[in-house]
């Protein structure tokens, strides 16, 4: 290995293992292209107002003459923002020396020698493809009126409106959606190619040594047959022979079926597609939640849990492999997606941070195989997040325990310990159930102790409960993580504590209000 | 002999878990089955297991079990065939305490209207639970204990009796959860509809005899406070 080729497999290697240049190039790619990134959209929405804005003093420069800074913010400002943009996408979007490294090692591996300008070669292949890509061509195109002095380059302003591609999704999804047409799309142009072929030389021939015809080019003759195949008829050129307007009856007849096989192919691309699409909204709108609880599977006790739920303003997430328990979700103005939730790769394909995003998993099937599975799936993602799952058969309940759920129940034990209560205290029982229930205005709530609070009150002696008709039940400490029952007046109330209080709706509230806004002298 | 017992319809794991629950509180309890071989299941199990008919009659259990004091759990799987259970012990037991299992709403009204005294709506309940385990931890902790467990804290209907010392005394006046350790809930009306204790209903209530209130605390506390107002009533 000559002195160049060592320098050059060192510096590879040397930028390979450097924190801060990997640190910069994640960075730059997260904010041009990794749509999971939250501050991309900024991004996205800096570099759409510039292609308006770009655009807008271009048609206002048509009639009017323009003010010069404005003129030069557009050739000079963002062109070259346009220029910085499109060296870093060049940038990032290969790793010269990630190749370079691949190769030496291949080359060491095989025991044979490496040659650097081979590597090079393999990078450069990887960076024309980039610079060969439509998107990249585009960017090139609206970058060329950084070079105003070639009057017609201005003009590739208008090829800035083309940007829009890279920045909005719809245009993405739309393109991505008629792609899959493509063989369709390319048999419908060659048959429309030669119509126009065979009907523009055949009117040609007919009309053009008649001096009554405006068709006297076969430039004419072409304009003339792709208008009418397009169905427009501007009428501006016809065809004034009857064997030339035997010629314009054959392309008429043509132009319809090619419009609706044209029709047919978008309709049918869209149809075929359009749970996809779908699907990707979706994932973008859970994405973007802040705080929601995931419900895997939704079956009744799900749809009675969502029902309670809905009144915590957080929302809510629905995963089920059925196609029709998530059609009943999304009737119930859920966010559901038709995702196994016992799949890793369902998490994965939502790009959700389940640690920071997930409040709580319930796993709500009514099958302990698929909560087990569930909760193992979701405990192999995250250690730390909440499981909450449903047990449908107690011999299970050690199974559902090792896969790691947190909180387990089990409606059949449920209904063994309520038939205990209501034939021991039934009426004790009613009592509690319409506590918790909120029957008869009445409720039970716990209250936070916050650090204001805590400086306000000290005591229980001060939290004036009987004036409020506040049953004060106990206080759970955050300290010792213990419930004290009927607390003494002189307990202390410790920030991170919680009220556990009873009483009516609106005395409720003006308690509340009482502790947040007493001031302590 | 006439004996205090729970009747339950259905043989299934509800079933047990009612049997498993119930089995100090009832002298005899019996788990009707639908399927004809009752006595290779009865060998399986503590409990008595015999098989019955949806077209049976039913006159035979009034031999045996004192209907006052005994319960009939109407818990099979199938909400028609428990429906029309319960519509049929009905309309042999007037007076019998009928609790019957639903899975749904529907089935909840269907089975009140045929004369059950209690429906458990399985799915609601379920759900009324795991939404306090999210919204409210602490509330279903404590209220779970105090129903459910054997911990400390107990609840109590407690009864006054004829002679107490409060008969007269306006309920506002008094503070029990100091002097006794206990917190009151509500106050049982004389038609067994409960009012909470400081709800605009009850806040004038001149404590009488036979006032029942319900009440939560230590069962130490409890006992002491029904030494005081006489009698507990569970």
């Amino acid at each position: 290995m000559n002195f160049f080729t060592r320098l050059a497999v060192d510096f590879a290697y040397f930028l390979h293992s450097s924190q801060s240049y990997q640190s910069k190039k994640r960075f730059i790619y997260d904010i041009l292209e990794n749509d999971k990134y939250h501050y991309k959209k900024y991004f996205d929405i800096f570099m759409i107002m510039l292609i308006f804005l770009s655009v807008a003093i271009l048609i206002v420069e048509v009639k009017s003459e323009i003010n010069i800074y404005l003129k030069i913010f557009n050739i000079y400002v963002i062109s070259f923002i346009f220029l910085v943009e499109y060296a870093l996408r060049f940038w990032i979007s290969s790793s010269v020396s990630e190749i370079i490294i691949k190769k030496s090692e291949q080359a060491v591996s095989l025991g044979r020698k490496f040659y650097l300008y081979k590597a090079l070669l393999g990078a450069a292949k990887e960076k024309l493809r980039f610079v060969l890509s439509i998107k990249a061509i585009i960017d090139l195109l609206a970058i060329l009126p950084l070079f105003h002095e070639l009057r017609l380059l201005r003009l590739f302003v208008v090829f800035r409106v083309f940007k829009f591609f890279r920045y909005t999704k719809s245009f993405q999804v739309f393109a991505s959606v008629l792609a899959t047409k493509k063989f369709e799309f390319f048999i419908l142009f060659i048959f429309s190619s030669i119509v126009v072929f065979v009907s523009s030389v055949l009117v040609y021939i007919m009309e053009a040594q008649n001096p009554k015809s405006p068709i006297n080019t076969l430039f004419d003759s072409i304009y003339w047959s792709v208008v009418t195949i397009a169905t427009v008829g501007y009428g501006d050129i016809v065809a004034v022979t009857t064997e030339g307007r035997m010629v314009a009856i054959f392309v008429i007849i043509t132009g319809v079926s090619v419009l609706a096989f044209m029709t047919s192919i978008v309709v049918s691309a869209f149809t075929e597609k359009l749970d996809e699409v779908r699907e990707i909204r979706t994932v973008d709108t859970i994405r973007e939640l802040k705080y929601f609880y995931l419900i895997c599977g939704y079956e009744s006790v799900a749809q009675e849990v969502v029902k309670k739920l809905k009144s915590s303003k957080i929302s809510i997430i629905v995963l089920d492999e059925d196609v029709q328990r998530v059609e009943n979700a999304k009737k119930d103005g859920l966010i559901a997606i038709n995702y196994d939730p016992g799949n890793v790769e369902s998490y994965q394909k939502l790009g959700i941070d389940i640690n920071l995003q997930v409040k709580t998993i319930l796993c709500l099937r009514e099958s302990d195989v698929e909560n087990v599975y569930t909760t193992l799936t979701v405990r192999s993602i995250s250690k730390d997040v909440n499981i909450i799952s449903l047990l449908m058969d107690d011999a299970n309940r050690k199974k559902l325990n090792f896969a790691g759920a947190n909180e387990i129940f089990y409606p059949k034990g449920l209904v063994g310990m309520i038939a205990k209560e209501l034939t021991g205290r039934p009426v004790a029982f009613e009592v509690i159930h319409a506590l918790r229930n909120d029957y008869y205005g009445v409720d039970v709530e716990e209250i936070l102790v916050d650090e204001r609070m805590s400086q306000n009150i000290l005591y229980v002696s001060e939290l004036n409960c009987a004036k409020f008709r506040i049953i004060l039940l106990g206080i759970y400490k955050k300290s010792t993580k213990r419930f004290f029952f009927n607390p003494i007046e002189d307990t202390m109330i410790e920030s991170g504590d919680y009220l556990l209080v009873i009483g009516n709706h609106a005395f409720m509230g003006e308690f509340e209000k009482y502790l947040h806004k007493k001031i302590r002298r | 002999m006439k004996q205090k017992t729970a009747l339950i319809f259905g043989y299934n794991d509800y079933a047990l878990e009612i049997a498993k629950n119930l089995k100090n509180g009832y002298e005899k309890i019996i788990i009707y089955t639908l399927e004809s071989d009752a006595k290779m299941i009865y060998e399986n199990h503590e409990i008595e297991v015999r098989s019955f008919d949806l077209s049976d009659n039913w006159s035979n259990i009034d031999e045996y079990i004192d209907k006052e004091s005994s319960i009939a759990f109407c818990v099979l799987e199938d909400s028609a065939e428990n429906i029309f259970l319960t519509i049929s012990l009905r309309s042999t037991f007037a007076d019998l305490n009928i609790i019957a299992l639903s899975n749904n709403k529907q089935t909840a009204s269907k089975l009140q209207m045929a004369g059950a005294n209690k429906v458990i709506p399985l799915v609601q309940t379920t759900a009324e639970m795991i939404d306090e385990m999210l919204q409210k931890p602490i509330v279903k902790e404590v209220f779970h204990t105090i129903l459910f467990e054997s911990g400390a804290l107990k609840i109590a209907q407690v009864k006054i009796n004829e002679h107490n010392a409060y008969i007269g005394k306006g309920i506002a006046e008094i503070d029990w959860s100091i002097k006794y350790g206990v917190v009151v809930l509500a106050l049982v009306n004389k038609d067994m509809s409960s009012e909470f204790i400081y709800s605009h209903k009850i806040k004038h209530h001149i404590i009488d005899k036979d006032d029942l209130f319900i009440i939560v605390g230590y069962a130490k506390d409890i006992k002491e406070f029904e030494n005081m107002t006489g009698s507990r009533c569970d």
